[in-house]
């Protein structure tokens, strides 16, 4: 309580100490799980192909071994073999859900935040009456009409994500069109157009692809949901979703492994990227940048 | 006359008989940066009396917050700082500033024994409590009754009845004199104002510098950080003069504003609107990339080749000036 | 009343909800003249610079460029008419886009009207040199320059496109005693070659009285209007 003012200048002591110092072990080590993650499952088909549908029935639910490094599920399949693949569906979800969402978003955020006044007004409301609906259940009844499959997921988890960029990107720009340099570039001659081409969508778009990072992970979880309800991809695809889903059963009578796979994959991947998000979230920090500078 | 006209006339016999309260030696603070050092603080060397307001002047970027910051242990972890800044006290032991410690200087110094009036009072608020709790909580924290708070409020000139504000429903001046009270609510024995009178109009500005005035009178030093050489000129007793990291002069205001023997200080004076009103020429150097002998002698109408290979002597307060040819009355240029 | 070519603010009025912030204020600022315009903070002297600088729209009254009204604000207005009123804003920081380098933040209003490059580049070497800047400095993006290097880089921006008129609000207040110097120099001496029109606003009396050919009062430009 004694120091009230000098409060936020120890805060930032301590944060500019974590980017500087400690920090760097777990950066690297996310990196490098990324880099072994997104490599991995692009050379997965070349180097250790996969029959989606081959099942053994002679080796169900046997422990880890050297032969099958994560144990076999209920049908003989190899675990580790499949959460590969299943990691591969993920993150191609993930991506490309997390993009349809960002586009989505930072085209809604940006036609509020440029053109402000009614046309904010209505598309805010329209952003609020979504977010007021579980997203899970908007995510299945989307699923539900599309039938389930691959574009399907995709589009349920994008369709369903997308408010927060809106919100983000809306709100950015509404607080960087009354900062004095916009008055600078008008008073300049600069016209609407290039006020938001060169003056504000700079300024958004770093934060829009922070924004679109963070969301992967999220997105990744949705997928994995959805498949554990069954209503992501085809059974016999191999998808983390499905993997636990399958993995199930197998629980209840001992046969821990064949959930444990796929879910340290999806912890471990996810906890990857947002560490990495984390770290860049800070470097675009303004503050926190000008702080090297002094 | 003049809004510079001085409040009181500095007593060299009173401060003389004061104790020194905060004794500087060698201090120096570097940075690491991403592919170089930048060196903020440079061998500074002062004394703070007890009464005593010192003003620490110059141009933006020369050092003067990072002064303030490092007395605090408020810098950032990329910081090196080296030297000493013993802080004194009649009922307790000496500290080091510099050798003791985080821990010691939360719980002992920090917001104590030494007040900050921090720069951008925005960032210093915090943003869900209302002045008044903000301020009674300082107050119960140091045993005065939150009755005190009123007082504190008019002292720094803002109404009571503001405190009932959040910060964000202040205005820059507003918060500026609300982050004043709180510093003064533990009344420390040194306060450190680090541009306390941004963002006030020249009557608020008075006002302040009024009121840090009385602190001193009153027995308490106060260590003033301003660009603003009226304000020095005003209440200071002294003023140190920084440049490029290190201080060049430090010497009684009334001298300083006469006859200073820096030709840096003499050159920032000459700056001033009411006196020739003509800038320094140049510019200062980068703090990285400071160079070997004076950093002044390329802006320095006086410079010889000596300048430019050594480093000049270091100021002493009252005394030196870092200056291979300080003006001398009577002398030739 | 002179036909002298002048910016004028006639019977301007600003609110924001319900307090009134300017109240029928009449000021005018001929070419060639500093005008010195002083009253308490928070009384509208931004307000009225961002009136003037056809900026906020008024709810009463209208500005007018050597006789000339202007009706629209901001975008409405027309490049050609936007450009002859400059402002410097009180802070540098805030109003430069942190993204560009001291070259681009003055090139940036000759970009925006699409002059040829090379002419661009020539006038921003003499306007670098004009305020001082060296090619050092030029290259670095505003969190690695101080106040003062970016106010003078801001100045120059302000005078790219050679303004009748320019608006100083507490343009110099952040700024130490030598930067404000030089900053005024400058200013000054381009309302001589030039004959532009200056309007200044401080707090500080005396850089009022020694900058400025004549002192008005908020309170005072208020009362004038007919």
């Amino acid at each position: 309580m004694a120091d009230l003012a000098a409060r936020p200048a120890l805060l930032r002591t301590a944060r500019s100490r974590l980017r500087l110092r400690p920090g760097q072990a777990g950066v690297v080590t996310a990196g490098l799980v990324l880099v072994v993650a997104v490599v991995g499952s692009l050379l997965a088909p070349l180097v250790w192909p996969l029959d989606q549908s081959a099942v053994a029935l002679d080796q169900t639910r046997s422990a880890p071994s050297w032969a099958h490094l994560a144990g076999t599920d209920d049908l003989g399949r190899d675990v580790a073999h499949r959460a590969v693949y299943g990691l591969r569906v993920s993150l191609l979800v993930g991506a490309v859900a997390a993009l349809v969402a960002t586009v989505l978003g930072g085209v809604v955020g940006g036609i509020a935040g440029t053109l402000g006044g009614r046309v904010d007004r209505i598309l805010m409301r329209v952003v609020d009456t979504i977010a007021a609906m579980p997203h899970l259940l908007l995510g299945i009844f989307i699923v539900a009409m599309l039938r389930p499959s691959l574009g399907a997921v995709i589009a349920s988890v994008g369709l369903t994500h997308w408010l927060s960029t809106a919100r983000i990107v809306r709100s950015e720009l509404l607080s960087l069109r009354t900062r004095p340099f916009v008055d600078a570039a008008i008073n300049g001659g600069a016209g609407r157009r290039r006020v938001l081409v060169r003056h504000l969508l700079p300024h958004v778009l770093p934060r829009l692809a922070l924004a679109t990072t963070l969301m992967i992970p999220h997105a990744v979880w949705h997928e994995t949901a959805l498949s554990f309800l069954g209503l992501g991809l085809p059974p016999h695809l191999a998808s983390l979703g499905n993997m636990i889903n399958d993995g199930q059963g197998s629980l209840l009578t001992g046969a821990w492994w064949a959930s444990l796979a796929p879910g340290a994959v999806i912890v471990v991947v996810t906890l990857a990227i947002a560490v990495l998000a984390a770290r860049w979230r800070d470097r675009l920090d303004p503050r926190v940048r000008a702080e090297l500078h002094l | 006359m003049t809004t510079t006209e001085r409040l009181t006339a500095p007593t060299p016999g009173r401060r003389a008989v004061r104790r020194p309260l905060l004794a500087v030696d060698g201090l120096g603070v570097q940075f690491r940066l991403r592919d170089t050092r930048m060196h903020a603080v440079t061998d500074l060397n002062l004394t703070v009396r007890a009464g005593e307001l010192l003003a620490v002047v110059g141009e933006s970027g020369c050092g003067k917050s990072v002064l303030a910051h490092a007395l605090l242990g408020l810098l950032p972890g990329n910081a090196t700082v080296t030297g000493h800044a013993v802080l004194h006290h009649p009922d307790a032991d000496p500290v080091d500033l510099v050798t003791c410690g985080q821990r010691h200087l939360a719980r002992r110094v920090r917001g104590r024994r030494v007040g900050l009036v921090p720069q951008s009072p925005a960032t210093a608020l915090n943003p869900v409590r209302t002045g008044r709790r903000l301020l009674t909580e300082t107050l119960r924290a140091h045993g005065r009754r939150r009755e005190d708070g009123d007082q504190l409020a008019v002292d720094v000139g803002l109404d009571p009845a503001d405190l009932d504000r959040y910060p964000h429903e202040l205005s820059g001046g507003m918060a500026q004199r609300l982050v004043t009270a709180l510093a003064l609510a533990p009344d420390p024995s040194l306060l450190i104002a680090d541009e306390p009178t941004t963002g006030l109009d020249r009557p608020l500005v008075d006002h302040t510098l009024d009121l840090l005035r009385r602190r001193c009178d009153e027995g308490s030093a106060v260590v003033l950080i301003t660009h603003d050489l009226a304000a020095a000129q005003r209440v200071a007793d002294t003023v140190a003069v920084m440049y490029a990291s290190r201080i060049v002069e430090h010497r009684d205001a009334d001298q300083l504003f006469t006859a200073p023997t820096h030709p840096y200080a003499a050159a920032l004076l000459d700056a001033l609107p009411d006196r020739a009103f003509r800038p320094v020429p140049g510019d200062p150097p980068m703090l990285t990339a400071l160079p070997a002998g004076c950093a002044f002698a390329p802006r320095c109408p006086r410079r010889t080749d000596i300048c430019a290979s050594q480093p000049p002597p270091t100021a002493v307060t009252g005394g030196a000036v870092a200056c291979h040819h300080p003006i001398t009355t009577g002398a030739v240029t | 009343m002179t036909s002298s070519p002048h910016l004028l603010a006639d019977d301007v009025t600003v609110g924001y909800g319900r307090q009134v912030v300017l109240d029928g204020v009449t000021l005018r600022v001929d070419r060639g003249e500093t005008v010195g315009l002083r009253g308490p903070s928070g009384c509208g002297k931004s307000t009225l610079v961002r009136v003037l600088a056809l900026l906020h729209r008024p709810d009463h009254g209208r500005v007018s460029i050597d006789g000339t009204p202007v009706d629209g604000v901001r975008y409405a207005v027309p490049v050609g008419l936007r450009t002859r009123v400059a402002v410097l804003f009180q802070s540098p920081r805030a109003a430069a886009d942190p993204r560009l380098s001291l070259d681009d933040l003055i090139a940036e209003p000759l970009r925006a009207v699409r002059t040829p490059e090379p002419t661009i580049r020539e006038r921003v070497a003499e306007l670098t040199d004009l305020v001082g800047l060296t090619p050092d400095l030029r290259a670095r993006r505003p969190h690695a320059v101080s106040d003062g290097q970016l106010q003078r880089a801001c100045l120059a921006r302000a005078l790219v496109h050679r303004p009748d008129y320019l608006l100083c609000d507490e343009a110099t207040a952040m700024l130490d005693a030598s930067t404000q110097a030089h900053v005024a120099a400058v200013i000054r001496d381009y309302q001589r070659t030039q004959h532009a029109g200056v309007l200044v606003i401080t707090h500080d009396e005396i850089l009022l009285n020694r900058w400025a050919d004549r002192v008005v009062g908020l309170a005072d430009a208020a009362r004038t209007h007919t």
